[in-house]
């Protein structure tokens, strides 16, 4: 039977019908591959399963249960998605997540852009890239913490207004002015990160798009509009998506932010939708909503996905060959 | 550098054209200098006294109190957590580059229907919040009693890597010849020896940069981290901070100490960054843009 089998593709081969089949049981490298393609991806794959899958489909299946991770689960059906809609702690949540994906990704990029374009024609520039990009490497929390010493009423910043005669500074820090200043630091931080992405992507145009571009009498801007910006739109829009899933992922930022109130979390004026699932999970009183909590995860994720969805499709356009 | 020289060359014109750009090249000088600066300050900071810092924030240490460090390592529990991050950083950064190389290995060679939907869905994995699995892994780990351990946190921290190490290291392996293995195979390598002896060592510089950027994540991670432990002896460096901040709520701050925490927090980041930085950028910037 076996040989039969071996036989017959072989006089298929030769024949010409399955070239694809022949190929590949000729090269040995191919064999290889084929041969140790499962023991290899397994322990990945499994790890994945375990860690990633899995738990993605247990959030599913709890967001349908009333659970405080102890007593027994209680069916709720969509309730907790009815609550979470009606509650104003969530909505403010998913608010402020949407403000700092969106104002904030605006600012981040329109500065990014710019800094890419000043940093082409600029000297020192891989030593300014550095600086700039040191921050991403930070954990976040460093950057609530100073903010909240150098804002504090009496702090360095309102210190050195009094020295400029403003008599009446801002309140930086009180609830309303919290997340500004929460977007205003992660601009400040994330800039850097994305300018130095988009900077290696313009670094691969070609000069020569350049010299053609002044020499047809392109000054700055229309340099950076018609060559600059239409050459590294592939980077742009990878920025844009990544963006998006990491911005989601901000937490211990709003959490530090401007000193927290005893107990732990900050005034919920600032949280984000990962702020309140951590909230909501592990309360510093009360019983914990796991059902609740998973159940604004999983609209956190499917916002994620609208959002990357809307983007790739808003962005994409025909590939530039060069 | 090629392209950068060229553009030198020109630079006095476009000055001319362009007052824009000599106000933006300014304005990425100031920012520079706010970085460096406030780096600076918080370092000279984290050598003064608590008074001192509140009263007069830019003056500099008159006598170094290395004493907020000692208190800070000791009494804030930084000492025990640094050495916890080191642990967790490492080890998960090691596991993670260990699991995921071969699997991104076998992804970037075959070709096939099964490899490019295991491709994508590794790359699905990068767009899912760390709230959308931080309950299920708590309550997962706890009933394996791996919540408040240090290897629980590792495990967690392999997983969540995954995704982008497995991204990374396809790009990096598909850059590799597939001509050396075809040598190596006739000459009569097993698979595994192949993998090791000859695309490891050409693959090198991938494995390096996944290793750092995990070596990163691992270090700054915070949500897991507070979430899954809580011992005093368990906790890793971003928990400690937050437990600091929290008691200090009740006793009064010690800016002095607070800035130390911040400082022993930073000052590996830094020392990495000034060790390998331009391999840091290069790896991400190549690594997402592609």
């Amino acid at each position: 039977m076996n040989a039969l089998i071996t036989e017959s593709t072989r006089l298929r081969k030769v024949v010409g019908d399955s070239p694809r089949r022949g190929k590949r049981s000729q090269s040995p490298l191919e064999r290889q591959h084929r041969r140790t393609f499962w023991p290899f991806a397994a322990p990945a794959l499994i790890l994945y399963t375990v860690l990633f899958l899995v738990p993605i489909g247990f959030a599913a299946y709890t967001s349908f249960y009333k659970w405080d991770g102890l007593s027994p689960m209680k069916d709720r059906g969509l309730n907790n998605y009815r609550i979470l809609w009606r509650d104003p702690v969530f909505h403010t949540a998913l608010t402020n997540t949407l403000e700092i994906l969106i104002v904030g990704g605006v600012v981040t990029f329109a500065l990014a852009l710019a800094l890419t374009m000043v940093l082409r024609e600029m000297r020192h520039r891989l030593f300014a890239r550095s600086v700039l990009f040191f921050p991403t490497l930070v954990n976040a929390m460093v950057f609530g913490i100073l903010a909240g010493f150098l804002f504090s009423p009496s702090g360095p910043v309102n210190e050195v207004l009094h020295w400029l005669g403003v008599r009446t500074p801002p309140q930086w820090l009180s609830t309303d002015n919290l997340l500004p200043m929460v977007m205003g630091t992660l601009i400040w931080t994330a800039t850097g990160f994305y300018t130095a992405i988009i900077m290696a992507g313009v670094d691969q145009i070609p000069q020569y798009l350049y010299e053609a571009a002044e020499l047809d009498g392109c000054n700055a801007w229309q340099r950076f509009r018609n060559v600059t910006l239409p050459m590294a739109w592939d980077v742009i829009s990878v920025c844009a998506v990544l963006w998006t899933v990491s911005t989601v992922n901000i937490f211990q930022l709003i959490l530090v932010f401007g000193g927290t109130s005893a107990g732990g979390l900050p005034p919920s004026n600032s949280w984000n939708t990962a702020v309140y699932v951590y909230g909501e999970a592990f309360p510093q009183q009360g019983a914990p909503e796991l059902g609740l909590a998973t159940a604004a995860a999983l609209v956190t994720l499917l916002l994620v996905a609208i959002v990357t969805v809307l983007l790739r499709r808003v962005l994409r356009r025909e590939r530039i060959e060069y | 550098m090629t392209i950068a020289l060229p553009t030198r060359g020109r630079s006095s014109r476009r000055k001319k054209t362009g007052p824009a750009v000599r106000i933006g090249t300014w304005l990425v000088w100031l920012v520079v200098a706010a970085d460096i600066g406030l780096l600076l300050w918080t370092f000279a900071s984290s050598l003064r006294g608590s008074n001192a810092v509140l009263n007069h924030p830019f003056g500099l240490p008159t006598s170094p109190k290395i004493g907020n460090y000692a208190k800070a390592l000791s009494d804030g529990g930084f000492g025990r957590a640094a050495l916890n991050s080191i642990f967790v950083a490492l080890a998960s950064a090691a596991l993670v580059v260990v699991v995921a190389a071969p699997c991104a290995y076998v992804l970037a060679r075959r070709r096939t229907r099964t490899t490019s939907a295991l491709t994508m869905m590794f790359v699905l994995g990068l767009g899912v919040p760390g709230q959308v699995l931080v309950i299920p892994l708590f309550v997962g780990l706890s009933k394996v009693n791996l919540t408040d351990s240090l290897y629980g946190l590792i495990l967690v921290y392999v997983g969540l890597a995954l995704p982008f190490t497995v991204y990374l290291l396809t790009g990096f392996f598909a850059g590799v010849p597939a001509v050396l293995e075809e040598a190596a195979v006739l000459d009569g390598a097993g698979p595994v020896q192949t993998f090791v002896k000859v695309i490891v060592p050409v693959a090198r510089g991938g494995l390096i940069t996944a290793f750092v950027f995990q070596v990163i994540n691992g270090w700054n991670e915070t949500l897991f981290a507070i979430v899954l432990l809580h011992s005093q002896d368990k906790i890793t460096l971003p928990v400690a901070m937050v437990n600091f901040l929290a008691t200090e709520q009740y006793s009064g701050q010690d800016w002095g100490v607070m800035f130390a925490g911040v400082c022993i927090l930073l000052a590996p980041m830094l020392a990495l960054f000034s060790w390998i930085g331009s391999r840091i950028i290069q790896g991400m910037t190549v690594g997402i843009g592609k």
